[in-house]
């Protein structure tokens, strides 16, 4: 068995694998194995289900006998049976037997619906291999853990940053790092300077305190406080200065890292978005470019500082005295190790009160967008209850965090006053037994030891800000990493599209585990208007998604004019595709920018014809602001049948060979649909034009209509041919022409 | 539409393959080859429990299997156990933290299990009477019945995470 190359998602217990191997033969290999975590009687344990190319093998200790075994030929039916946090896998057998070989929780429940899968396949005589392909694609989807640490990834594949060198990680930053050398060298000797600086004073003041003032010398002491007072004023200049050359290279780094993100994020392809959602994209750009900068800058700027810092205190005090150094170093530790416990204690308070002001604000996101909903059921008083409730808890978590907050850097100020009032002790008594050791020197140590403590502050939490960046590192370089659309890189163009579109044997799978498109075949003639009909989830939206390029790892070709749309130059080929869509969506701009957004450089009166032609120009005349009315401010709230006439208008205006409305009517009422359909109807002349609809109605002008279930196209041909033949279209038009004579006559009786 | 419900006495359950059962009227209306579903099952427990037939369709809903005849509880009790898991946990054996993500070890009724947590803030839920419920990453449930009445080792580890 173990010599055997076979799947499966974790390392086979030695238990299971003593009943497995009397049960392998050399004819018939093991494809793989699925190791669970729950007993038949639903107790956690282990479990297995092996399955070989012509038998099933379930092991499990609550089993009659520990083993389940059966040949997959005599399967009628597998099933996984989805109950409250955990499944079943059920068999029926042709002999009409039941029986559940395996019981496990949601962690392996997909891998046990691919089992379900293959046993139903492999029995009903489908293709071995062509399966075991699905099993493979299923096994690596679920590959998303890092094989060395455990540790969950962003997605299956992607380089685990704790594993990691921190040398490749370091080399990824460096290219932000590199072009503000300059600068940051010359901030580092600013530092240096300023710690040199920072340093002098207390090194004067022994001076001070054992030559000047016992001897009384008023020239001494002017010159000295001069110094003092230069030193002071230098260390502010220098400190000034550093602090905006650091500022300058700093958002130089920021600016560059947040480029490059947003550049990446706009070439990613479709897979990338489906995987991760656009809010943490958002956040990755904003969010963790500003903690890596941060921690960018900690790295190359404060460990150095504070490091030599350290060093110069500790060599100085060393050169004063090393009896006293060894004394003011004796609550380090406490302090280090306090700082440690202390941040330990305090996070879970943070995340305390975090949670109670998240219930806070969680009536107010509610509470105040929804006032008109509150009023109109006149639950104020009971918003009000809530919000009262809420706000009381979190004042009382934060008061129990503020017996720990303020208090405990009062006690590691008073161990550090502790350390301070030893040095004080001892070395006064040393002053005062004349141990050699001089006043000026015991006042000038204690400021030293004050100092040495802010360095090794810094130290103490320095690594748990490393973890935090790290995390960011992760995200952002998972957009920086990931591949861009395949072939952006590819120049080829078609000297004029006629809009002859070709689907050759195309099929299509977002993961490989479940085919959404199959054996999709179809020819749409230039000037075609073409209806795509089906129930939601039929693949209608795929079909599309495809031919606008968003998805090329399909099996077969799309052809346009005969050319493999793969091969052409994604720019250009999007550039001759209108795309119009259910949901309008609009940017935060004016009316005006928002149509040329297809064209940049179009003039104002192509503009306004592109609006008209969408049936646009009037309501926006009536717009105070006209075309300069800025959408999404205060105010200016477009219908949703207004803002998609603005989205056809940008249509319009970019001219292109082929349109495609997905729904684009779906969400607005009758009379706005004939405005739209009116726009559509001028838009589409002459053009190939693909119509996703939901409301059969709107496509009346289609001269061939493609019926889509099941990611297959079931039915093909013009209205009355489909009508004719009495299939899933005909059912769709005769139960759409009941509820659209409903809704006709609600409308009707509403406006009467 | 006229919902049916059932009080206590009025039906008897009988089981048909577990989590699947009959229900019999005594006025001689047979409900046939129904699943218990809790309609709520985080708040309610065992009150409101509706029958969904083959097509999930509603048929009926029992107000309160407490009340119902003994035997018959026996039965709809026990459907409910196979279908719902939601392991009590009883200690906590160990719970580390690593980028955000938790990893807790605990003992339940059903012996120990290790699982993740990828957000503490809307997978874990306080109710006001001590109860937690968690839900992992691969969307399994647990309950911790009350938190307060755990061993000091248990609430210390916790204390991190509520």
């Amino acid at each position: 068995m173990e010599q055997q190359n076979f799947l499966k998602n974790k390392t086979i217990p030695k238990t299971i694998e003593e009943q497995l191997a009397p049960r392998m033969h050399d004819d018939d290999k093991l494809l793989f194995v699925i190791v669970c975590d729950l007993t038949a009687k639903a107790n956690y344990g282990v479990s297995a289900l092996a399955v070989t190319r012509t038998r099933y093998i379930a092991v499990d200790e609550e089993l009659d006998g520990g083993v389940l075994e059966g040949n997959i030929g005599d399967i009628e039916n597998a099933s996984v049976k989805r109950m409250y946090g955990n499944s079943q896998l059920r068999i029926t057998k042709k002999d009409g037997t039941k029986e559940i070989p395996l019981r496990f929780t949601y962690s392996v429940a997909t891998l046990c619906d691919m089992a379900a899968s293959f046993l139903n396949a492999v029995s009903g005589g489908e293709d071995i291999d062509e399966q075991i392909g699905i099993v493979e694609a299923t096994y690596e989807k679920l590959l998303c853990v890092c094989p060395r640490c455990g540790r969950r990834l962003l997605r299956p594949g992607a380089e685990c940053i704790n594993c990691a060198s921190k040398g490749k990680i370091v080399k990824k930053l460096m290219k932000y790092v590199k072009p503000e050398a300059p600068r940051l060298i010359i901030c580092l000797i600013l530092s240096a300077l300023s710690t040199f600086l920072a340093l002098i004073p207390p090194y004067i003041t022994k001076h001070l305190v054992d030559e000047i003032l016992p001897e009384r010398n008023s020239r001494q002491l002017i010159v000295v406080v001069v110094i003092l007072g230069c030193s002071y004023l230098i260390g502010v200049t220098v400190n000034i200065i550093r602090n905006y050359v650091l500022r300058v290279s700093s958002d130089r780094m920021i600016k560059a890292l947040r480029n490059d993100v947003y550049r990446h994020a706009q070439m990613l392809p479709m897979k990338f978005y489906d995987k991760t959602s656009t809010g943490s994209v958002i956040n990755r750009i904003s969010g963790d470019t500003a903690t890596i900068n941060g921690f960018v800058l900690r790295l190359s700027q404060d460990v150095i500082v504070q490091f030599f810092m350290l060093v110069g205190i500790i060599l100085i005090m060393f050169f004063m005295d090393w009896k006293l150094t060894l004394l003011s170093l004796a609550p380090v530790p406490l302090v280090v190790l306090g700082a440690k416990w202390f941040g330990r204690k305090i996070a879970p308070f943070y995340r305390r009160i975090w949670r109670r002001w998240a219930a806070v604000t969680s009536v107010l996101t509610d509470s105040i967008p929804c006032i008109r909903v509150v009023k109109s059921f006149t639950g104020e008083k009971r918003a009000v209850k809530r919000f009262e409730k809420y706000n009381e808890e979190w004042y009382n978590v934060d008061i129990q965090s503020a017996r720990i907050t303020t208090a405990f850097p009062a006690i590691i100020s008073f161990v550090i006053t502790c350390g301070s009032l030893l040095i004080w002790a001892v070395g006064g008594h040393w002053v005062i037994a004349g141990a050699g050791i001089s006043a000026g020197l015991l006042v000038s140590f204690i400021s030293y030891t004050t100092m040495f403590y802010g360095p090794v502050n810094f130290f103490a939490y320095l690594n748990d800000s490393y973890q935090q960046a790290l995390a960011s590192v992760e995200r952002v370089f998972d957009i920086l990493d990931a591949e861009p659309e395949v072939s952006v890189a590819s120049h080829e163009t078609l000297p004029e599209i006629k809009g002859k579109i070709e689907f050759k044997n195309v099929n299509f799978s977002f993961d490989r585990t479940k085919k959404v498109l199959s054996d999709i075949n179809l020819t749409i003639e230039p000037g075609d208007i073409v209806g795509i009909v089906g129930t939601t989830g039929s693949g209608k939206t795929t079909l599309i998604n495809l031919l606008m390029r968003f998805y090329d790892n399909y099996e077969g070709e799309i052809l346009i004019d005969g050319k493999n749309i793969r091969d052409l130059d994604l720019e250009y080929y999007r550039g001759q595709i209108g795309y119009v869509q259910q949901e309008a969506m609009l940017f935060r701009d004016t009316v005006f920018n928002n149509i040329a957004y297809s064209k940049p450089d179009a003039s104002v009166e192509e503009v306004i014809h592109a609006a008209d032609v969408a049936n646009a120009h009037e309501f926006i005349a009536r717009q105070p602001d006209g075309y300069d009315t800025m959408l999404g401010e205060r105010g200016i709230g477009l219908s949703g049948g207004e803002k998609q006439r603005i989205s056809i208008a940008r249509a319009v205006l970019k001219n292109p060979s082929v349109m495609i409305f997905d729904e684009a009517t779906a969400s607005v009422d009758s009379e706005t649909e004939n405005l739209i359909q009116e726009a559509i109807e001028r838009l589409i002349s002459g053009r190939t034009t693909i119509m996703i609809a939901h409301r059969l109605s709107t496509l009346r002008k289609a001269n061939k209509i493609i019926v889509v279930d099941q990611g297959k196209i079931i039915e093909n041909g013009s209205h009355e041919e489909l009508m004719a033949l009495q299939g899933k279209y005909y059912r769709l038009v005769e139960i759409q022409s009941m509820s659209e004579k409903v809704r006709a006559s609600k409308e009707q009786e509403n406006f009467d | 539409m006229d919902r049916i419900y059932i009080d206590g006495d009025e039906a008897r359950f009988e089981i048909r393959e577990i989590p699947r059962l009959d229900v019999y009227f005594y006025n001689g209306n047979v409900i046939e080859d129904v699943e218990p579903r809790r309609l709520f099952p985080v708040s309610g427990g065992n009150k409101y429990v509706t029958l969904l037939d083959k097509d999930n369709k509603e048929r009926a809903v029992i107000r309160d299997v407490s009340r119902l005849i003994p035997e018959s509880r026996k039965i709809v009790e026990k459907c409910l156990e196979e279908y719902y898991m939601i392991p009590r946990i009883l200690r906590m054996v160990d719970r580390t933290e690593k980028f955000g993500i938790l990893k807790w070890t605990v003992e339940t009724e059903r012996g120990i299990v290790t699982f993740t947590i990828q957000n503490r803030h809307s997978d874990i839920k306080i109710f006001y009477d001590g109860r937690v419920l968690v839900r992992d990453s691969n969307d399994n449930r647990y309950e911790i019945p009350d938190y307060r009445k755990l061993d000091r080792t248990s609430q210390n580890l916790l204390g991190y995470d509520l």
